[in-house]
C-alpha cells in the first residue's frame, strides 16, 4: 500500500511536472509571438512609408498599381509547408501534426543547381515524399523523421547565391521602371524582412496551437 | 509680351501658393478629412469640396493637379506666340512621362484605359490611346509619334528591338534629354532674361537628372556607355563631370564627383555619409530657391516656368503630408516637405 501510494505520488508529480512544462512553452511561445507581431507592425509601417517616399520622388504614376505585371510568371518567393507525421516521445496525434512553415527566398523551384537561400527547413530535395504543389506556390511535404533539431540555415555557394539574388530583387523591382531610386530598394527590404517576420509568427502559432493541445492533454490524464 | 498673363502669375496666382502656416496647419491634421477641410479655404478648396469621404491621398493629389491644368489651360489660351510655344514645351516632359506610361502598361498587359486614367493631363494628346498596339519604337514612332511634338526626340531612339523595361528606360531618358536641349535651345533662341534664367533652371534640371540616372544605375545591367549617353549634353556637370559620374560604382563616388562643384558642394554637404535618402529633397530645396529667384527680374517667361514647377512642389509637399497623415507617421512629415517663398 506504500508502495502504491509512492507511485501515485510520483506520478501525480510527473504529471505536475508535465503540465508546468506545457504553461511554460506556452507562455514562452505567446512572448515571442507578441513581440514578433510588435517587429512585424514596425516593419510593414517603415516600409508603407518607405514606397510613399519613393512616389513622392519618382511621382505617382511611376510607382502604382497600375503598373503591376499582369502577365504570367513564376513567382520569386515561395512557403514550403512541411507536416511532420513521426513518432514524438509524447505519442501524441496532434503534436505530431504540429505544421512547419519555411520562406524560400528568391529561389527557382525544383531546380537544384539554381543556389537559394533557405531560412528554415529542408530543401525540396531532401524531402523523403513530395505531395505535389498547390496553385498558389505552396509545397506540401512529408517527412518521415521528426526533425527536431532546432532552426537551421542552409546557404548554398555564397557568391553565386547573392548575385542570382540581386538578379532577382531587381528583376521585381522593373515593373516600375529599370533605373529605380534606391528609395524603392530600401522598401522592398523592408516588405522582405515583414515576410521573414509573418513565416515566424506561423510558426510561433503553430508551437502555441500545440502547446495548447499538449497542455488540454496533460490536463485531461490529470 | 504676355503683360496680363504676368501679371496674373505674379499676383494672383503668386500669392495663392501655400504659405508657411499653412503647412504648419496641414501638418497638424490628424486626418485627410482634416486636410480636406483646411485646403477648402485654400483655392484647392472648390476642387475638393465634392469628394465623398473616406478620401484617399490619391484623391487628394487628383485634384489639386486639376487645378494646376486650369490655371496652365488658361494661360495657355490666353497667350500668343512666342510664349504659347514657351508653355508648350513646359508639357512635354509630362507627355514623355504619359509616353512610356502607356507602353509599360502595355507590356504588361494592363487595360489601356486604366493606363489612361493615370496619365498626367498636362502630358495628354489625341492619339496616346494608339501607343497600346505598338511593338518597338519603330512602330511607336510611325503609327503614333510621328505626329506629336516629340517626333524630333526620337531620332535617337528609332530600334526594331522590342521593348522590354530596359529598353523603355533607356527610350524614356534619351527622350527627355534631347526635350531638355531643344528646350534650351528655344529658350537661347528667345534671349534676354528669358535666355538667362532658363539656362540657369535647365541646366540644374539636366545636372540632377545626370546624378539620379547614375545612382538609379548603379548595380544594374546599364553599362558606363549606356549611362553616358543618356546624360544630356549641357549643364554645369557637361562635359568632364559626367565623364566622371559615368564610371561611378557607388554614391560616395557620386558624392566625390559632385563636391568638385561649388553649387552642389552645398547641396552634398546637407546629405551625410549612407544618408543617400535624402538627396532628393535636398534637390528638391535647391530647385525651389532657384525657381524663387527667377521671380526677382521683370518681363521675361521664366517666370511661367518657375510657377507651374512651384505648384507641382506644392503638389508634392501635398501628397507626402497626406501620406504621413494616412499613415499615422507625423514625425516623419518635415522629411520632405519644402517650403516655397
Amino acid at each position: 500500500m506504500g508502495t502504491t501510494a509512492a507511485a501515485e505520488t510520483e506520478g501525480r508529480g510527473e504529471a505536475v511536472g508535465e503540465e508546468d512544462g506545457a504553461i511554460l512553452q506556452l507562455l514562452d511561445s505567446l512572448d515571442g509571438y507578441i513581440s514578433l507581431m510588435g517587429s512585424l507592425s514596425s516593419s510593414l509601417r517603415q516600409g508603407w512609408l518607405e514606397l510613399s517616399s519613393a512616389r513622392h520622388s519618382m511621382g505617382n504614376s511611376r510607382i502604382s498599381s497600375t503598373l503591376f505585371d499582369m502577365k504570367p510568371h513564376s513567382s520569386a518567393t515561395t512557403v514550403d509547408l512541411t507536416v511532420s507525421t513521426g513518432e514524438s516521445p509524447s505519442h501524441d496525434a496532434d503534436q505530431a501534426m504540429q505544421p512547419h512553415f519555411s520562406l524560400l527566398k528568391w529561389g527557382s523551384r525544383g531546380d537544384e543547381k539554381s543556389p537559394s537561400v533557405e531560412v528554415d527547413g529542408k530543401t525540396p530535395s531532401q524531402a523523403s515524399s513530395c505531395s505535389g504543389r498547390t496553385s498558389c506556390g505552396l509545397l506540401l511535404l512529408k517527412t518521415d523523421d521528426s526533425d527536431e533539431g532546432g532552426i537551421s540555415a542552409t546557404i548554398y555557394p555564397a557568391v553565386a547565391a547573392d548575385n542570382q539574388v540581386r538578379k532577382k530583387r531587381s528583376k521585381a523591382l522593373s515593373m516600375f521602371g529599370a533605373l529605380v531610386p534606391p528609395k524603392l530598394r530600401v522598401a522592398q527590404g523592408s516588405f522582405e524582412t515583414s515576410l521573414e517576420a509573418i513565416i515566424e509568427i506561423a510558426n510561433t502559432r503553430s508551437t502555441i496551437l500545440s502547446a495548447l493541445g499538449r497542455l488540454q492533454t496533460v490536463d485531461l490524464r490529470s | 509680351m504676355g503683360g496680363y498673363l504676368e501679371a496674373i502669375v505674379r499676383g494672383i496666382a503668386r500669392s495663392s501658393l501655400l504659405t508657411a502656416a499653412d503647412y504648419n496647419n496641414l501638418c497638424q491634421c490628424e486626418s485627410l478629412d482634416d486636410i480636406k477641410m483646411h485646403l477648402s479655404a485654400t483655392e484647392y478648396g472648390p476642387y475638393l469640396q465634392n469628394e465623398p469621404s473616406p478620401l484617399h491621398t490619391t484623391t487628394i493629389v487628383e485634384k489639386c493637379t486639376l487645378k494646376l491644368v486650369d490655371e496652365y489651360k488658361h494661360m495657355l489660351c490666353q497667350a500668343t506666340e512666342p510664349l504659347s510655344t514657351f508653355l508648350e514645351y513646359i508639357t512635354y516632359g509630362h507627355m514623355i512621362d504619359n509616353v512610356v506610361l502607356i507602353v509599360t502598361g502595355t507590356l504588361h498587359e494592363r487595360d489601356v484605359h486604366e493606363l489612361l486614367d493615370k496619365c498626367h493631363p498636362l502630358g495628354m494628346f489625341d492619339s496616346i490611346a494608339t501607343l497600346a498596339v505598338a511593338t518597338n519604337m519603330r512602330e511607336l514612332y510611325r503609327l503614333v509619334l510621328v505626329d506629336t511634338p516629340l517626333a524630333p526626340y526620337f531620332s535617337e531612339c528609332i530600334t526594331s528591338e522590342d521593348l522590354d523595361d530596359m529598353n523603355i528606360e533607356i527610350m524614356r531618358n534619351t527622350l527627355y534629354k534631347a526635350y531638355l536641349e531643344d528646350f534650351n535651345r528655344f529658350c537661347q533662341t528667345l534671349g534676354g532674361a528669358t535666355a538667362e534664367i532658363m539656362s540657369d533652371l535647365l541646366a540644374f534640371e539636366a545636372d540632377r537628372r545626370a546624378v539620379n540616372i547614375t545612382i538609379n544605375s548603379i548595380g544594374t545591367e546599364l553599362t558606363r556607355d549606356d549611362r553616358r549617353k543618356l546624360y544630356s549634353n549641357f549643364g554645369l556637370l557637361y562635359p568632364y563631370g559626367h565623364e566622371e559620374l559615368a564610371i561611378c560604382e557607388d554614391i560616395e563616388q557620386v558624392r566625390g564627383v559632385m563636391e568638385k562643384y561649388p553649387p552642389y558642394q552645398s547641396i552634398f554637404a546637407k546629405v551625410s555619409y549612407g544618408e543617400s535618402q535624402l538627396l532628393d529633397n535636398a534637390f528638391y530645396v535647391e530647385e525651389v530657391k532657384r525657381l524663387c529667384l527667377a521671380f526677382e527680374q521683370q518681363f521675361h517667361y521664366a517666370v511661367f516656368f518657375a510657377y507651374i514647377r512651384l505648384r507641382e512642389q506644392e503638389i508634392r509637399n501635398l501628397m507626402w503630408i497626406s501620406e504621413c497623415v494616412a499613415q499615422n507617421q507625423k514625425s516623419r512629415v518635415h522629411d520632405s516637405v519644402v517650403f516655397i517663398f
